[in-house]
């Protein structure tokens, strides 16, 4: 009276499932629980390591802005002006950012350029990070930091140098309100070049000589200083190019567009169709295999978490197996081939760990919004991103822990003697 | 003995009589049978054995209902294990509907198993996590069985041993006579021609013992079904009882 394997195939799935939740719910609670929360745990600080390693790779405070849609360099039109050293950048990013700018429906769009560079203001002197950004005259956000202060487009009239500094930065220069300070190449980074000569300030601080032209003509004045923890200020962004040299190739990390998304996307596509796009609920997981740093928290997180997954699922169901062998020497009796034995301790393994999976990636979630709450509250900010693509990861790396724990107990539940166990 | 009449549900699937063997040969034949179980290792390359059968030879016929009676380790379990292909005994020959288990491999033997025998035992051995129904119903699913005739089939089982009122329950809330009721009903669902049963009544009181004996007995209807046991009561439900002493037959009712 053998009938199909159809029916079999879901008898067994069915069976599974409903011992797994008989069990859950009312024979053996704690058991599977445990089984289940330990997956949980275990995915859940993965998620949350991936998070920050998210948060590194997507730019921390540079990219901390309302724009609605980031255009970043990919490969192609992507240029480096130090091969390997600095991360990809694209290139005509004055004139790609115009174009885009003419789209319908875009508001407005900034290349965006990221310096770390030396800065000084009266006898202070410190190495801060610059980002240059083109503003419109709109209170808009860049780097954590408002443009409205800058006023409109570097070259225009009445045009100063200005400069949004954030608190922390100010506090570093000693400057306030209305003050000014220059840029300076650094001479940390250029000190033993050959060709290049160091010499001695009155000071006591080191300048390169003829450093003193490359500094903005006018300098930069302090218009606003802004909240915030990191050390940042906000300048016009041919200033910024000028110093750094990447003007040179209109060079810029990015561009900011804001706007109808749709429309942005669209425009910042046709102008850079080898470049990427990200909107503004999304961080970008692609951007983690560009960022060495993030790439290996995550990798060494994932390794950690498998492993660790991995033995507590393999020691929590080999115990359950264990327990169970009674009714693995039942089903034997009744007809159920090995096979068919083990099928259903594999199936019991991988819903258990999907179980944990799935509540692991809501702990892991939550574990990010409580993260970005301490961060915002002593630190500088977001420090950890969520992204739709945890449900899949999690589910993934708790399937694959599952699959990597699964031969210990399936090799008990195999080595069962049937007439030993009925007969106990 | 027997009930009156067959049961219906247990001809859902039309076994026949005989179960398809041929007219004049037995259910079961055991032709010297002996067994030794591996007793544990005494070092040195020695091994305690327990010998658990010796040369035991008797044969069944097609919708007989015998007993083997015994005292504890005198080898009842062990014929009946043999007989539904849980183990393979260490010499002699076991032929259940006219095959010899031996010459099947351990898959064929399960397959053998599954096909023509069910097992009742003395403990039940019911799955607690799975309704009464659903353990009706287990040996269906590894036959491939579609889900909506499992259960019609169990419920019917269940109606015939007096438990339609019980199919929800979960084992741990019927009682020792219920969930042996239970168990019959699970052996029975795959329309067994042999049905073992190892001390059906061994965990249960005298009344409730003759009331799950009454019911094995009627719903086996002309299935060919060995009891093993140490009770009189029980044993003198069976139509021949086959004495067994140190795992050698001392007598046969036939």
């Amino acid at each position: 009276m053998d009938g199909s394997r159809g029916p079999r195939w879901t008898g067994l799935g069915r069976l599974a499932l409903s011992r797994l939740r008989t069990r859950a719910l009312r024979v053996t609670r704690g058991r599977t629980a445990a089984t289940a929360a330990a997956v949980a745990v275990t995915v859940a600080l993965l998620l949350v390591v991936t998070g920050v390693a998210l948060a590194l790779a997507d730019g921390g405070v540079a990219t901390d802005d309302d724009a609605d849609v980031r255009l970043v360099a990919d490969d192609g039109r992507s240029l480096s002006s130090v091969d390997g050293v600095e991360s990809p950048r694209i290139g005509d990013a004055t004139a790609g950012a115009e174009t885009i700018r003419a789209t319908e429906g875009v508001d407005h769009a900034s290349p965006i350029l990221v310096e770390t560079v030396a800065v000084r203001a009266g006898d202070s002197r410190e190495r801060l990070l610059l980002v240059g950004v083109v503003p419109d005259g709109e209170n808009r956000t860049v780097a954590g930091l408002p443009t409205g202060p800058l006023g409109e487009p570097a070259g225009g009239d009445g045009w100063r140098g200005e400069a949004v500094a954030s608190a922390a930065a100010a506090d570093r220069l000693g400057v306030d309100e209305g003050e000014a300070f220059d840029v300076l190449l650094g001479v940390d980074e250029l000190e033993g070049v050959e060709g290049l000569e160091v010499a001695a300030e009155p000071d006591g601080a080191d300048e390169l000589e003829g450093a003193d032209d490359r500094t903005a003509p006018e300098g930069h004045v302090v218009t606003a200083v802004a909240d915030g923890e990191t050390p940042v200020v906000l300048v016009h962004l041919p200033a910024l190019g000028s110093h750094s040299g990447a003007d040179d190739d209109e060079l810029a990390e990015g561009i900011l567009i804001w706007g109808e998304e749709e429309a942005a996307v669209d425009a910042a596509t046709e102008t850079y169709p080898e470049a990427s796009t990200v909107t503004a609920d999304a961080a970008d997981p692609a951007a983690l295999v560009d960022d060495g740093l993030a790439l290996a928290t995550v990798v060494v997180a994932l390794i950690v978490g498998l492993s660790t997954c991995s033995l507590f699922v393999a020691t929590t169901a080999a115990l359950s197996v264990e327990e169970d062998r009674r009714t693995l020497a039942i089903l034997a009796a009744v007809g159920f081939p090995v096979t068919s034995r083990l099928a259903i301790v594999t199936i019991t393994i991988a819903v258990t760990s999907v179980l944990g999976a799935l509540l692991g990636v809501g702990l892991g979630v939550a574990g990010v919004v409580a993260l970005n709450a301490v961060g915002t509250s002593i630190a500088t900010g977001t420090v950890a991103h969520a992204h739709p693509f945890f449900l899949p990861y999690g589910i993934a790396v708790a399937l694959a822990a599952g699959l990597l724990a699964a031969p210990y107990p399936l090799t008990i539940a195999a080595r069962t003697d049937v007439i030993e166990e009925l007969e106990r | 003995m027997r009930g009156d009449g067959v049961p219906r549900a247990v001809r859902l699937f039309g076994r026949s009589a005989t179960g398809g063997i041929d007219d004049g040969e037995p259910a079961i034949r055991l032709v010297d049978v002996g067994h030794e179980y591996a007793g544990g290792g005494l070092g040195a390359g020695r091994e305690r054995t327990v010998t658990a059968l010796r040369g035991v030879s008797v044969t069944v016929d097609p919708g007989e209902v015998v007993g083997l009676a015994g005292p504890s380790g005198s080898g009842k379990s062990t014929i009946l294990h043999a007989v539904a292909g849980l183990l393979v005994p260490t010499t002699g020959r076991v032929e259940l509907l006219g095959t010899d288990l031996r010459s099947l491999s351990d898959r064929g033997r399960l397959r053998h198993r599954r096909r023509h025998v069910g097992i009742v035992f003395q403990r039940f051995h019911l799955l607690p996590s799975l309704s009464a129904r659903a353990n009706v119903a287990l040996p269906l699913v590894q036959a491939g069985v579609p889900r909506h005739r499992r259960r019609r089939r169990a419920v019917a089982l269940l109606e015939e041993v007096g438990l339609a009122d019980r199919v929800d329950h979960l084992p741990g809330e019927l009682s020792g006579g219920e969930r042996q009721r239970v168990a019959i009903a699970r052996a029975l669902s795959t329309d067994p021609d042999v049905i073992v049963a190892d001390e059906p009544t061994g965990e249960l009181d005298s009344e409730t013992g003759e009331a799950v004996l009454g019911t094995l007995t009627d719903v086996a209807a002309d299935r060919t079904v060995a009891i093993a046991s140490h009770d009189p009561g029980t044993l003198a439900a069976t139509e021949r009882t086959v004495e067994l002493r140190d795992g050698r037959v001392v007598s046969d009712g036939r």
